[in-house]
């Protein structure tokens, strides 16, 4: 992973050529061993196959740009995976940038910008929703009125992550916040604080996808593709009676854990995508590690956070760590399935489920990934 | 409160000219299925041939939320409730819940909009030359 942040006056496509590289170099290989490429962009954009040329890397085997929004990065990994089991690849660099932050100008504004009005667009921007943030505000507000869940339980998932954060040096925010810090900040859109949204980070994470038999003659401890599955409901800006209640997940965990051969009880690391607090709250729902409405008082039970029985979002998350959309809960997942979460590493890492979702809970993506003892 | 301006385009032509009659056409298959106005084709039976058929006006609550704009000076910021309503055709629309500003109060103060409230579609205009646009109001 490239610096990732506040980080200014690089393009997306930059971030994306030196995340790459680090990736590459990290793996113990070298470019020339690269003979597939899958790049993804966020709503910047910026980035394209032309990463190919950026890298100077001829003679791919496997070359693509992907966008499934937020489920991207675990799409990445499994076309990957399907290309090596295939022999279609051997070395599949899978690369995310974006750089939405502009100095001088608030991280409000880095997706705030109000579309062309004109057309259903415009007219749902006319309407008041702009941005991601009015949808999940009523994805969650739906939750709150058939489950009871509360503002409050919501708070503990911000809380408990930012504490994960003080042990990641990447991290953004890694001062130590309370219940209390959480309620009192500033409403975005209702019910959302501002302690419950995402940060915005420029940067780049690339990830390398081999064989196992080449992995393991490589510079790092390899992390095994167990299981992996995708779920796009298809529903949005539609009549939907799952809308904030159920995702994609309910039914993608228990198939990608299926193929892993693992129960969820096998799980011992969870990195749910959190572009909000509510998304990893209705995450641990689907996935089953509490009943569907539970997840209020799940949460609130301490559950949450080092120490905690449960390790979720042990880098901090989108919330507190960074914000690299499907590619945070990916590469924190690996570094805790080698083992190298210094201050914040789980102690039992060998199974680590990780979650992508985009759109408004409309794209859905899992993967479990298992540790070098899993091979 | 103030909806945004919107200007109509190939795909709304006919949803704009609604509004600015004061209806809201939901498309209807040969089935009598209703579906959303952007769609393309039913979504109960996939027929592509659609018609415009107005919809009654009236609706219920599924979900809101509350958008906060900037402050400007010490004034607080200004709110917009925002909402989701099903149609009772079926379909689901997403629009401002004008005048319920003070009905959901902040948090959980002030007597609370519910899931299920009885809503009604109006419509609304941004200064200039641009399109009616849908919003809900408390039936």
């Amino acid at each position: 992973m490239t610096e990732l942040g506040r980080v200014y006056g690089q393009t997306p496509a930059r971030f994306a050529a030196d995340a790459v590289r680090l990736a590459v170099a990290d793996a113990g290989l070298r470019l020339t061993d690269v003979d597939g490429l899958l790049t993804s962009s966020g709503m910047s954009g910026g980035i394209s196959i032309d990463l190919q040329r950026d890298l100077g890397l001829t003679d791919l085997q496997l070359l693509s740009h992907l966008q499934a929004y937020g489920s991207t990065a675990g799409a990445m990994v499994q076309f990957a995976s399907m290309a090596v089991q295939s022999g279609m690849a051997s070395v599949v660099a899978c690369v995310f940038a974006d750089s939405p932050l502009q100095p001088e100008r608030g991280a409000g504004a880095a997706y705030g910008t109000r579309r062309a009005p004109a057309g259903w667009w415009g007219l749902l921007g006319a309407s008041g929703i702009v941005g991601a943030n009015p949808m999940y505000a009523l994805a969650a507000r739906r939750h709150m009125e058939r489950y009871g869940t509360t503002s409050e339980q919501l708070g503990h998932i911000a809380v408990a992550q930012r504490a994960w954060a003080a042990g990641n040096p990447a991290a953004q925010l890694r001062d130590p916040i309370t219940l209390a810090d959480h309620q009192a900040s500033r409403w975005i859109v209702e019910p959302f604080h501002l302690l419950d949204c995402c940060l915005v980070s420029n940067g780049g994470i690339a990830v390398v996808v081999t064989s196992a038999e080449r992995a393991a003659a490589l510079a790092q401890p390899p992390v095994n593709v167990l299981g992996w599955a995708q779920r796009h409901p298809g529903h949005y800006l539609r009549r939907d009676p799952d809308f904030g209640l159920v995702t994609g997940a309910e039914s993608a965990g228990p198939a990608a854990l299926a193929m892993a051969g693992v129960s969820l009880a096998d799980v011992d690391v969870a990195e749910l995508y959190d572009c909000y607090t509510f998304t990893v709250l209705v995450s641990l729902e689907d996935y089953g590690f509490c009943a569907k409405g539970d997840g209020g008082p799940f949460v609130a039970s301490g559950v949450l956070g080092p120490g905690g029985k449960l390790a979720v979002n042990t880098g901090g998350g989108q919330l507190s760590g960074y914000y690299m959309w499907g590619m945070t809960p990916l590469s924190e997942a690996v570094i805790q399935a080698r083992g190298q979460g210094g201050d914040r590493q789980a102690d039992a890492h060998d199974i680590v489920l990780v979650s992508g979702n985009g759109g408004v809970l409309d794209h859905h993506s899992t993967l479990v990934l298992g540790s070098a003892a899993t091979a | 409160m103030n909806v945004g301006p919107v200007q109509r385009d190939e795909a709304t032509t006919e949803f704009f000219d609604g509004t600015a009659a004061g209806q809201f056409l939901l498309r209807q298959c040969a089935e009598g299925h209703f579906t959303e106005p952007a769609a393309t084709a039913c979504s109960s039976c996939g027929r592509t041939e659609l018609a415009f058929v107005p919809a009654a006006g009236g609706a219920t609550l599924v979900s809101w939320a509350v958008s906060y704009g900037r402050p400007a000076g010490d004034e607080p910021p200004p709110r917009t409730v925002l909402a989701i309503g099903e149609l009772d055709e079926g379909p689901w629309w997403w629009a401002q819940l004008d005048g319920a500003e003070q009905a959901e109060g902040p948090a959980d103060g002030g007597d609370r909009l519910r899931v299920g409230q009885r809503l009604r579609l109006e419509f609304r205009r941004a200064d200039g030359e641009y399109e009616a646009v849908p919003v809900f109001v408390l039936a």
